[in-house]
């Protein structure tokens, strides 16, 4: 049962994943990558990291996703020119993935990871802890997570007002 | 009543100890305040306040100099007198650029303050990030660097170039924070991993870290992720082979952030890398110092090969840097053989910072409103027009080229002992042929500037030679440029630095 479902996940996401990549029109694409979300989402509850899969829902696809969405329409992106890769791309492409596949091959032969056990209480697997952690240990990156946003904030108001007329110097 | 929780929470994070960041963060909010309650008359002032507010940090950083060895924040932090000397460094560097963008934004038709806002964030995230002996707490403070300055890169974004090294460094920024943190999960996936020796759950951690690889020192996973972070840092500091974003975003890049960039942002990556080498890959040395000796040696070349055929000061400035982070890297790669190494990468950095930020200050005098298209015959016949500028000039380009008396012979003088102790001889003559290819291009800016009377200088040039850039921006030149003859022939406590006592 429960290797059914992780080969049934594992198809839906690494499906929709390719249709994120294939699709011509961006707003399959962006629900290609909704569903590809859920997948994983899917994967993460099978090794007992309920948290994990909900923050990816909630985050990811009920906020960006929804927001890619918003975005497409608003540019209204449909009937581009269809994509002719060229030759040096391809063969940069098909070169990348022959690297990464040899690069996850020799990591799953090498690597010899040994089969974790799913772990109980620790971070991450429960929210309280989770929440703990977070406001003590962690305090610090959380309020530097405050100022992140805020300089992220203003670059977006800064960026996207219209430029003055030169102002005088001094 | 009583609260342990909170008892906990006060215990374990002691705000005080942090307190040149906190003022800086506290300083860049009253920046934006002030630009709310100020009469629109006034708010011309609220640079000089950016400023000012910076020095006085700094005096009282510098009164309170001392500090020993502290842990804080639960481990996140490690307070240290390296950790310091990185906190002046970026200070220094923010005061000036914070200089430069008060000399060389107004009049181009963008929002002033919240670029000093962003300035003093960043360097605020680049004290903590030299800091931080945990990975959360170092990438968090690492975007904070990094959203700051792809913001600042496309701030004058009405320039085509300015738009497009913008993007360039945001795509790229994106990518080598993508394999910092792929690197990072490696780690602290196969560090968690049951059936290995000395498997923690502190990954996290450096000293949890380093305890497990000291245990595991032939993991493939770990040395995979090694590989990632090292890669990532790579990124930042500009080093072959991901050196590929430098001439443009240098370019395009309005000329204080250039300066930011080039001097604090990298700064703050060799910092990272240098505690990483030291303290938490040191049972990889058998990986890392390959990789670095490499990267040291394809940098130094590359750099100065491709400043060679440079026209555009702002891309010869950023491949010559690119060959400036392969002379750094090459003490980073003899740390191994000696504590020597370290504050030869310090010296070397400090050196850097004063030489850098001469020339850019004379860029930014010199430029017109669009500062991406300054050419090295734009400098044709200054030193007769300004022979102060010419001066600053000629005294920031020794430097950087490494010509004795100058602060950057000793720091590249420095750090060819610390390759000579460690036996890099073959990287020593990589980097002494590109010592003098890069004397070649640095000596053809200040030929252009001294002695050539073929094209003589235009007119605008010459009326901003005379009397652009202000009164602050002109005696911060002159200080600088009495910094690096100084510096050259006496280093002071930094020289007790560098002998590493």
């Amino acid at each position: 049962m429960e290797q059914l479902a992780f080969t049934a996940l594992s198809v839906l996401t690494l499906a929709c994943a390719l249709g994120v990549v294939l699709s011509k029109n961006a707003v399959n694409g962006a629900m290609c990558l909704l569903l590809c979300l859920a997948g994983i989402a899917g994967l993460f509850v099978q090794l007992h990291a309920y948290l994990l899969a909900f923050v990816l829902i909630l985050v990811y696809a009920g906020a960006v996703v929804a927001l890619f969405l918003f975005i497409i329409m608003l540019l209204d992106m449909q009937g581009g020119q269809p994509w002719r890769p060229r030759v040096a791309s391809l063969v940069a492409g098909v070169v990348a993935a022959a690297l990464l596949i040899t690069g996850l091959d020799l990591l799953a032969v090498r690597g010899r990871i040994a089969d974790a056990a799913p772990v109980g209480h620790s971070v991450g697997s429960s929210l309280k802890l989770y929440a703990y952690q977070l406001f003590t240990t962690y305090l610090l990156p959380v309020q530097v997570m405050g100022f992140l946003l805020l300089v992220a904030m203003l670059g977006v108001v800064v960026l996207s007002r219209r430029m003055a007329e030169p102002e005088d110097p001094r | 009543m009583d609260f342990p929780s909170l008892r906990e929470l006060a215990a374990g994070n002691p705000w005080p100890a942090i307190w040149p960041e906190l003022s800086l963060g506290c300083l860049a909010l009253l920046l934006l305040v002030l630009e709310t309650v100020l009469p629109r008359a006034a708010r011309k002032g609220i640079p000089a306040v950016s400023i000012l507010g910076q020095l006085g940090i700094l005096a009282v950083l510098l009164a309170n100099f001392d500090t020993a060895y502290r842990e804080t924040f639960n481990g996140l932090l490690m307070q240290s007198p390296s950790g310091q000397v990185m906190r002046v460094f970026f200070l220094v560097s923010s005061i000036f650029v914070s200089i430069l963008a008060r000399a060389s934004l107004p009049g181009r038709g963008v929002p002033r303050v919240e670029f000093h806002h962003i300035v003093l964030v960043v360097a605020a995230a680049m004290m903590l990030l030299v800091q931080s002996r945990n990975f959360i707490m170092l990438f968090v403070a690492l975007e904070t660097v990094t959203v700051g300055l792809y913001i600042l890169v496309s701030y004058t974004r009405s320039n085509p170039r300015t738009l497009e090294a913008g993007l360039k460094y945001l795509v790229m920024g994106a990518l080598s924070s993508a394999l910092l943190l792929f690197g990072i999960v490696l780690l602290y996936g196969v560090a968690g991993s049951p059936g290995l020796a000395g498997r923690t759950g502190e990954a996290m951690q450096f000293v949890g870290l380093s305890q497990f690889l000291g245990a595991n020192p032939h993991n493939f996973v770990a040395a995979a992720g090694i590989v990632l972070v090292l890669s990532g840092l790579a990124f930042k500091i500009g080093a072959f082979p991901f050196q590929i974003w430098v001439p443009d975003v240098y370019q395009g890049a309005p000329t204080p952030v250039t300066a930011l960039l080039a001097v604090a942002s990298k700064a703050a990556g060799f910092v990272v890398l240098l505690v990483l080498v030291t303290e938490v890959f040191a049972a990889y040395e058998w990986l890392v110092g390959p990789v670095l000796t490499f990267m040291a040696a394809a940098t130094i070349l590359f750099g100065n090969l491709a400043a060679l055929k440079q026209n555009n000061v702002k891309r010869l400035i950023g491949l010559s840097g690119v060959s400036h982070a392969g002379f750094i890297l090459l003490a980073v790669a003899s740390v191994g053989q000696g504590p020597r190494a370290v504050g030869a990468v310090y010296f070397y950095l400090i050196a850097y910072l004063i030489a850098s930020f001469a020339v850019f200050g004379v860029m930014t005098i010199l430029s017109g409103p669009d500062d991406t298209t300054q050419e090295l015959s734009d400098y044709c016949g200054l030193a007769k027009e300004s022979p102060f500028l010419g001066g600053v000039l000629a005294c920031g380009l020794g430097s950087l080229a490494g010509i004795p008396p100058l602060a950057g012979f000793a720091a590249k003088l420095f750090v060819f002992v610390a390759a000579f102790r460690a036996g890099h001889f073959g990287l020593l003559a990589v980097a002494i042929a590109g010592v003098v290819i890069s004397i070649y291009y640095y000596f053809g800016w200040i030929r252009a500037a001294y002695f050539n009377d073929e094209a003589p200088i235009s007119p605008e040039i010459a009326q901003r030679a005379r009397t652009g850039g202000g009164r602050v921006l002109r005696i911060t030149l002159a200080a600088l440029a009495a910094a690096t003859v100084v510096l050259g022939l006496y280093q002071g406590p930094l020289g007790r630095l560098v002998s590493g006592h």
